[in-house]
């Protein structure tokens, strides 16, 4: 508990740093391509139809939104939602029609002027009412609640909501929600992105790179300050290191230096500012409760106890990391239960041999024991980042007679095989792209929804989602949201084991670039940023 | 009867071999003086061998820990007394992940390479001796086996079989066959065309046996510097399938795995990561190499003079 | 002579065929797909979604039907379209060809340099110290995982000069670009030198004592005239065929190599293809490397017989 605390209290404390950080004062200088060095090769450009900051990063500052987060608030939240696009923005009576009033004179980067026929076409697209078709669409369940768009002459375009949803504009500020142009096909949006954004795209040669250049005729006058971005695909995460030491990059891949890492990097590279900040990336356990032995609900409860949440932070990530459910911690996250009420949920406590014996004690009124222990495969991608936490389970499983084995599965054959159920438990990440219960509840809990791995489909908190949805008292909300919080744990829907934490560094003559605490999807514009050369 | 027949200065039965070597019937005690006399590096590769293969076997033994058992109080341990090589970022003691990796390293690598060379023998000895229709097949599986590059057919392998120990020696071994068959059935075919053969073949001996008789053992030396350049390789590229995410799978403690991708990134932080495990691959490939040119002198008549 | 040639060229063509036919239907054989991997990436999954893709992609048409589709399509010069990028397979292809045949060649050419001459000294002092040290160190040079080298040279080069010597753009001469290369050649080129000089040691300690060079020696031939005159050119023999086999490995060392050093060649391309199970790039690319290494043996089947002439080209 009293390290919860003191945890907490620096994690605040490197909160208000960064929001006391004092704005920069120089005079920007312009010019310059930023150079930054890239994780992996994208799917692709278009990332309407992708569902990784693999997409978000290089290609986000191609686009704009009708609203975004503020750029340089480190807390994404309904607070910090900016217009852009969109001038202004308002509610009716109802709440439940949302008018956005567009900007005029914004250009295309083909030359096109952009209209609200375009944000009615985009929203068309991913609610698969326009004839154009992508090719995939991961967050349709984001716009279950619009029956449609309409336009209102070329500056005026309204979403018809059936219900109020108070924080249905904190999907449409994420990075996810570019507005895309009605004349570019959704498969050339793929291959050569056009939008209205402080850069235009130059060419993404696979494996390779990825080239930005300044869009000269932005509508934000002055902006951006960089001559171009440049992203060099590395993979391989060392090598990438290596090369930010030796000063071939400005920038690392924003959320992808590790703790022991960036170590290396301080000690290397002493003068490069890095950032240590939540990734509101969760990883968990996928269940499968249809089939024996997890149908059980007593053996579920059983390997709820067993987890050992510190031990794995400590291990993956230096202490580095937040015990947290499904929302992401405070002060960081927004929404995120308080430690003390966590403390109380099945397998919180921080009494590790406590909660252990309560495991064993459950197994054996279940039958198991030292002599009679129960075999299992934990199934989980064939990449580090899933493989290390699935070890250190089959390590923690040991001590409540369970001998699991480590399946590793290749990438392409994963999500084949998470859809179609063929695994006991699985090891998985998660990614929130808006820190909002929304977005999180819906994708991954609600009854129905595609990336709801599991299946998992309880109706009372189907309800439960729809109730705190529509509340728009912000502590009544909380509470609602930590009340499905804890349901969620005592019926052992996806336990979260952690929320870790990674760092983002840059060189000194990087400018004017803040890092967000409680998502990685969000804040990569880029148009303000600047380099002094 | 090795005297009457012509080409017996080369194909001498084994037993007069090792005996010249110093490892017949002179005595075990003299024999092996003799042999660390006149292979000093011979002796040292098989006294390393000798550690890798009791280390293997004796693992259970000279380990107090478990290999898989992490532990966060030791992740990243430097050496010390309790852990003489340290822990990984798991909190695993390197010392055993070693001595328990040996198993795997060994299995791989004997099994790979054995498994190569008796295809490898018997397509190139077939293919080069027989000639005709059977050159032309076996030329054709050598010429297929040899075009589709190594690491991409065992990265097709592993994709289709999943990875495991298994398939990693299959993997490993396929692209051996080749090389293995390559060279016998160049020297069988310089052979085939020598006056020994042709007078063996004159006093009635069945293809069969001159094959088998003469042909192969005079073969026998550059397979068996391949053979150990391959055991060797063998365990290299066990590494390599790793180092690419593949090969063996977590947690078994393989020395490739060890020095794999999330080994690397702690390569300066914590170094003894990576040298142990890397210095455990170095040598026993070194041993394997050392031993294998000692064998080489000993098994190949004509070096001596 | 052209009867030979004739008969290799047919015998190549049937390789090839063997080769395509097997990669053809392995790749389908492994589980997943590019629509899975596409599924993947978004995290979710329409079943109907993905059949109509599959039906875009042709992957619902049965597998023979499939593989005739790329032959003919190859024997008309359309190498189809990358799945994932949607570019044409050619567009993919060949700008990455040029990258990795340089470090090849210049591997390929460090490692001969090297290994020929060290193990030429190394067996006419045979037992010498220099004998022991250089076998030591070829020995080393076996036992060291390539990439492992490569970060080793990787880390000295950020520790001692601030730099490191991996791919972030094209080279814009020919200096750079020698430069560029030079390090990662080393790298892939150090394991090949190794093998190469103990092949060339012990195929020369074997010539040395064959018959002809006693006869030659019998005769008064000068020593240095038996080394290098009849001796080296016999010892080439099996050298040039490792030479070849080489050429199929260096492969091996290239993947890595070129994930260490961040090299934009065909060969980490060709890992990264498979791993997303892009039919188009990984069959054409497996059949482009397929067709160099059946050249490059072809070429070192053609000097073998003109180094010995004891090989007769036809029965």
């Amino acid at each position: 508990m009293n390290e919860w605390r003191s945890r907490a209290r620096v994690a605040l404390a490197l909160v208000g740093a960064v929001i006391a950080a004092p704005v920069q004062a120089e005079e920007p200088k312009h010019g310059g391509v930023l150079r930054i060095y890239h994780r992996d090769s994208p799917a692709s450009a278009s990332i309407l139809e992708e569902s990784t900051f693999s997409t978000n990063i290089p290609f986000m500052s191609v686009y704009n939104n009708l609203v975004l987060y503020d750029q340089h608030k480190p807390q994404n939240s309904i607070d910090t939602i900016v217009p852009e696009l969109a001038e202004s923005w308002s509610l009716s009576d109802d709440k439940t029609t949302l008018t956005f009033k567009l900007r005029s004179g914004v250009k295309w980067h083909d030359g096109k002027p952009f209209t609200a026929a375009d944000v009615e076409c985009t929203f068309d697209l991913l609610m698969g009412k326009s004839k154009d078709k992508l090719r995939k669409n991961p967050r349709e369940t984001w716009y279950n609640n619009v029956t449609d768009v309409t336009t209102n002459g070329g500056n005026e375009a309204t979403f018809h909501l059936k219900r109020p949803q108070p924080s249905f504009i904190a999907l449409l500020a994420s990075g996810y929600s570019p507005i895309y142009p009605c004349h570019v096909s959704a498969r050339d949006m793929r291959v050569k992105p056009i939008g209205t954004g402080p850069f235009k795209f130059v060419e993404f040669k696979q494996n390779e790179s990825i080239k930005l250049a300044r869009n000269p005729d932005y509508w934000k006058k002055g902006l951006p300050h960089l001559d171009g971005i440049e992203f060099t695909i590395i993979p391989n995460r060392s090598t990438a290191i290596l090369a930010f030491i030796a000063g071939k990059f400005d920038m690392t891949f924003p959320t992808e230096v590790t703790i022991p890492l960036l170590k290396d990097i301080k000690s290397q590279a002493p003068d490069a500012i890095c950032q240590v900040h939540p990734i509101n990336v969760s990883t968990n356990l996928i269940v499968n409760r249809d089939v024996a032995p997890f149908d059980n609900a007593d053996l579920r409860l059983a390997m709820a106890y067993a987890l050992d949440r510190k031990s794995f932070i400590d291990i993956l990530a230096e202490g580095q990391g937040d015990i947290g459910a499904s929302m992401l911690p405070p002060p960081e996250g927004v929404w995120g239960m308080p430690p003390d009420l966590l403390a109380k949920l099945p397998g919180y406590g921080p009494d590790v041999k406590a909660n252990r014996a309560k495991a064993r004690e459950i197994m054996e009124k279940l039958g198991y024991g030292p002599q009679k222990r129960l075999p299992l495969k934990v199934s989980t991608r064939n990449i580090a980042t899933y493989r290390d936490p699935a070890v250190i389970l089959i390590d923690q499983l040991k001590d409540i007679y369970i001998d699991a084995e480590l399946e590793p599965v290749e990438t392409s054959v994963w999500h084949a095989k998470a859809s179609r159920k063929d695994y006991i438990i699985g090891l998985n990440l998660t990614g929130n792209a808006v820190d909002d219960p929304d977005q999180n509840f819906y994708e991954n809990y609600a009854c129905g929804s595609e990336r709801n791995f599991t299946g998992y489909c309880n109706k009372e908190l189907d309800a439960l989602f729809d109730k705190q949805s529509q509340e728009t008292d912000v502590e009544a909300r909380k509470k609602l949201v930590w009340d499905i919080e804890k349901k969620l744990v005592e019926d052992v829907a996806r336990p979260i084991i952690m929320h870790p934490r990674q760092a983002t560094c840059w060189r000194p003559n990087v400018k004017n670039y803040t890092v967000t605490v409680n998502s990685s999807y969000n804040n990569y514009r880029f148009e303000d940023i600047w380099l002094d050369k | 009867m090795a005297i009457s027949e012509p080409g017996a200065e080369v194909a001498e039965p084994f037993a007069v071999e090792l005996k010249r070597a110093g490892l017949g019937a002179t005595g075990l005690r003299g024999g092996i003086g003799h042999f660390v006399r006149r292979h000093p590096l011979g002796a040292a590769g098989t006294i390393i061998m000798g550690v890798f293969v009791l280390g293997a076997l004796l693992a259970d033994l000279i380990t107090i820990y478990d290999p898989l058992q992490t532990d966060s109080a030791l992740s990243l341990a430097p050496p010390n007394a309790a852990h003489w090589m340290g822990a990984d970022f798991m909190g695993r003691d390197i010392y055993s992940r070693i001595v328990y990796g040996a198993r795997i390293s060994l299995a791989v690598g004997i099994g790979s390479t054995l498994l190569g060379c008796i295809f490898g023998a018997a397509i190139g000895l077939s293919s080069g001796y027989l000639g005709g229709w059977v050159d032309l097949i076996a030329q054709r599986v050598i010429d297929i086996l040899q075009a589709l590059p190594l690491l991409v057919l065992a990265l097709v392998m592993a994709a289709a079989l999943g990875p495991s120990l298994r398939n990693t020696i299959i993997a490993i071994a396929i692209p051996l066959i080749p090389s293995v068959a390559r060279v016998i059935r160049s020297n069988t075919l310089a052979l085939r065309e020598l006056p020994f053969v042709e007078a063996a073949r004159a006093i009635g001996m069945s293809e069969f046996r001159i094959a088998v008789r003469h042909v192969l053992p005079n073969t026998l030396a550059p397979v068996i510097v391949l053979a150990t350049a391959q055991l060797g390789a063998a365990i290299l590229t066990e590494a390599s399938l790793s180092f690419l995410g593949l090969g063996i799978p977590e947690p078994y403690p393989s020395w490739g795995r060890m020095l794999s991708e999330s080994a690397a990134e702690y390569v300066r932080t914590a170094p003894w990561l990576v040298i142990f495990p890397g210095a455990a691959i170095s040598l026993t490939v070194f041993g394997t190499n050392l031993l294998g040119d000692a064998l080489r002198d000993i098994l190949d008549p004509r070096q001596r003079s | 002579m052209a009867s030979y040639l004739t008969r290799r060229l047919m015998l190549m063509a049937v390789t090839l065929f063997g080769i395509s036919v097997i990669i053809f239907f392995l790749l389908r054989v492994v589980p997943g797909n590019i629509v899975d991997i596409l599924f993947d990436s978004a995290g979710m999954v329409n079943p109907a979604e993905k059949v109509k893709i599959e039906r875009e992609l042709g992957l619902d048409k049965s597998i023979p039907v499939q593989y005739l589709a790329w032959i003919g399509g190859i024997a008309q010069g359309d190498l189809g379209y990358s799945y994932v990028s949607e570019k044409p397979a050619i567009d993919e292809i060949a700008p990455r060809i040029p990258v990795t045949a340089k470090l090849a060649a210049m591997a390929l050419i460090f490692s001969i340099a090297l290994g020929i001459p060290l193990g030429v000294i190394s067996a006419v002092k045979q037992n010498s110290g220099a004998d022991y040290a250089l076998r030591v160190l070829s020995l080393a040079g076996l036992s060291m995982p390539a990439f492992w080298l490569g970060l080793l040279i990787l880390m000295v080069f950020v520790a001692r000069f601030g730099t490191i010597p991996i791919y972030t753009e094209p080279a814009k001469n020919l200096w750079d670009e020698l430069l560029l290369y030079s390090v990662p050649a080393i790298a892939v080129g150090f394991r090949s030198s190794a093998l190469i000089m103990r092949l060339t040691r012990s195929s020369m300690l074997e010539v040395l004592r064959q018959d002809y060079i006693r006869t030659a020696r019998a005769k008064g031939a000068s020593a240095q005239a038996v080394n290098y005159d009849h001796a080296l050119r016999n010892a080439l023999l099996p050298v040039v065929t490792i030479v070849g086999i080489e050429a199929a490995f260096l492969i091996g060392g290239l993947i890595v190599t070129e994930t260490v050093f961040n090299i934009p060649g065909v060969a980490r391309f060709l890992v990264e293809a498979i791993r997303t199970r892009d039919y188009p790039i990984v069959q054409n690319l497996v059949m482009f490397i397929a067709i160099v290494v059946v050249a490059v043996n072809f070429l070192v089947d053609l000097t073998y017989a003109a180094l010995d002439p004891r090989i007769k080209y036809a029965e």
